[in-house]
């Protein structure tokens, strides 16, 4: 069952086209990733759809509803904001039961629905305080909590995670992942973070100047991209693309087309093609080794060699990508 | 504490001193002379306090003019003026600031073009339009431009205000559901207490010292506001300086108390509204 579906949605704003015939649809209690660079409309496609911003063309549905012309409010979805939006002049509480108070439930239970949705994200403790009391983290769980409970039709999370420190957000995006499995409802996420994407959603789209490139499973979208685009969005560090001409050094590339290859793939060998360590990146475990004519290599960090030292490159056919030279469309080997 | 912070803090104390003290001075002026008996001439040197110290000058005033009935008025005045022009001013700044694009804009525009009016200007027009309405002689014409918010300055500074709060909190709003009104009341007004304090207060300063007016549409003296009371003191004992200087104290004195009251409010920010959301 579809749970919220986006069809052929256009927005502009003056001359910018934001949203260029958006396609993309998250399935009941799925956890859909929207990835893209700044600017490339992923925001604007999360306010479309909660209705801050109205479509210029296309159709949103919402648990089976057509919500295209509808008021924000009726759309029965919930938005965690990138800065958390919580007010700073209520308590924890307040904020919490927000929405509840606004649509006049009684009393008795939006206390009992504040104290569950408080439970859920662990911030019990934390109901008579105030935001500016509060850890980012802690925060950012009042948010999700706000978000929770109204049991909304679906959550849109709008890059909820950028405002916290490298650790804080690790943190975040585990507990975020435990969140939606215990409430299984269907989430979509936007973020510029490849690693967000990669290690939270169940399916993730990639959005590039207002339009979709591909959507799919993380495994499927870094092991098969579709296009030039994704490969090199995808991963860290990036693809290696290498012209025909350097490639060749490899094996025969047909003309016209761009060979794409993963640095976990780029292999140190005893013999292959000669090339010039330029410079290491010690990454924990792992390695950066930045070899001459702009290629990187990923190794284990005890095997890295120096800098400057000569080494052998070898690359298998089975892990190389073929691209398009012009359009940057995945071609086949042939 | 940086060197440059803590040079600006060793400065700071003593011009803000010297800013006190060049704005006590006529303060002080004016109450040592009120306090000088009545036909006294003014000092011939700047003097801490009179010899003898008198009360009279303000017997004397009050036994002139009515300055009691006067300040009754003018407090039923700002009271009738205060409250619409904060509610009005807040309304138009929401109402700008929910707005986007040409039509912000063009309010925007309208407003700064407003204030560039001299209100002169409108004296005449603004007299035909009370007096066909029957209105001259009554607070109204006195009271009626509260509910245009007073000035577009008071507009424009809660549309600034309004401008300074995540915008991100009236969508989360917007998403549950609420009201622009709601939202302007549970929201956005108490994140900007401080600037409807300091809005509330100009304009009781604003009504309070407003003598044109009052001296253009009131013709029964028991309406007068106390800037005309002033004048009529003024008008019947031209040189009697301490009476004088004694009627402007008990005008001044009142603008001073709202002032001590209310600079709590704006010159200590909150710490959950300074906080914004972030």
């Amino acid at each position: 069952m579809t749970s919220l579906g986006v069809e052929g949605a256009r927005k502009h704003f003056g001359g910018v086209q934001a949203l260029d015939g958006v396609d993309l649809e998250a399935r009941d209690g799925e956890l859909l990733v929207v990835v893209g660079p700044s600017g490339c409309g992923k925001s604007t496609l999360l306010r479309c759809i909660a209705g801050l911003e109205t479509l210029d063309e296309g159709t949103i549905r919402i648990a089976g509803r057509d919500v295209t012309r509808e008021r924000p409010a009726a759309r029965n979805v919930s938005m965690v904001f990138q800065s958390y939006a919580l007010f700073p002049h209520f308590t924890v509480s307040e904020n919490i039961g927000f929405g509840l108070v606004v649509r006049e439930v009684r009393k008795s239970e939006v206390v009992s629905r504040v104290a569950a949705s408080a439970e859920l994200v662990g911030v019990s403790h934390l109901l008579a305080r105030r935001p500016f009391e509060l850890s980012g983290g802690e925060r950012q769980r009042v948010a999700l909590a706000r978000a929770l409970v109204r049991e909304p039709d679906a959550f849109l999370l709008d890059e909820p995670l950028s405002n916290l420190d490298a650790g804080m957000r690790t943190e975040m995006r585990t507990e975020l992942r435990r969140l939606h499995r215990r409430v299984g409802a269907t989430m979509v996420h936007v973020t510029h973070d490849q690693v967000e994407a990669m290690t939270l959603g169940d399916r993730i789209a990639v959005l590039d100047a207002g339009r979709v490139r591909q959507v799919g499973e993380p495994d499927e979208l870094y092991r098969r991209p579709r296009d030039r685009f994704v490969a090199g969005f995808l991963g860290s560090p990036r693809m290696n693309f290498l012209e025909p001409a350097r490639a060749a050094a490899f094996f025969p590339v047909p003309d016209g087309s761009i060979l794409g290859i993963r640095p976990e793939h780029v292999r140190l060998a005893g013999d292959g093609v000669a090339s010039r360590v330029e410079l290491v990146e010690l990454a924990g475990s792992d390695a950066y080794v930045h070899l001459d004519g702009g290629l990187v290599a990923r190794v284990p960090a005890e095997e890295r060699p120096r800098e400057g030292a000569h080494v052998h490159l070898r690359i298998s056919i089975g892990d190389a990508h073929r691209f398009d030279g012009q359009t940057g469309e995945r071609l086949a080997w042939t | 504490m940086r060197a440059g912070e803590r040079s600006w803090g060793g400065w700071r104390q003593p011009a803000a001193i010297a800013v006190a003290v060049a704005f006590l001075l006529p303060f002080w002026y004016l109450a040592s002379g009120s306090l000088r008996e009545p036909g006294a001439p003014p000092p011939r040197a700047p003097e801490l306090l009179p010899r003898p110290l008198s009360v009279e000058s303000y017997d004397r005033a009050f036994e002139l003019v009515d300055l009691g009935r006067y300040t009754v008025n003018s407090l039923a005045v700002a009271a009738l003026t205060v409250p619409p022009a904060v509610l009005f001013a807040s309304w138009a700044g929401f109402a700008i600031f929910l707005l986007t694009g040409r039509a912000r804009a063009v309010l925007i525009g309208l407003s700064f073009a407003a204030l560039m009016v001299p209100a002169t200007a409108l004296l005449v027009p603004r007299f035909a339009i009370f007096r066909a309405l029957g209105l001259t002689d009554t607070w109204a014409p006195l009271v009626a431009p509260a509910l245009l918010g007073l000035s577009p300055f008071y507009v424009l500074l809660f549309y600034w205000s309004f401008r300074r709060l995540p915008r991100e909190l009236f969508e989360a709003a917007r998403l549950e559901g609420m009201a622009p009104l709601a939202a302007w009341r549970r929201l956005a007004m108490p994140l900007v207490r401080p600037v409807t304090v300091a809005v509330g207060l100009l304009a009781f300063i604003a009504s309070w010292g407003n003598f044109l007016d009052p001296l253009i549409y009131l013709f029964d003296s028991d309406l007068y506001t106390l800037p005309l009371g002033l004048r009529s003191l003024a008008v019947l004992d031209r040189t009697n300086y301490p009476i004088l200087l004694a009627a402007a104290v008990v005008s001044t004195a009142p603008v001073v108390l709202v002032f001590a009251v209310a600079q709590r409010f704006f010159l200590h920010e909150d710490r959950g509204a300074g906080w914004l959301g972030r």
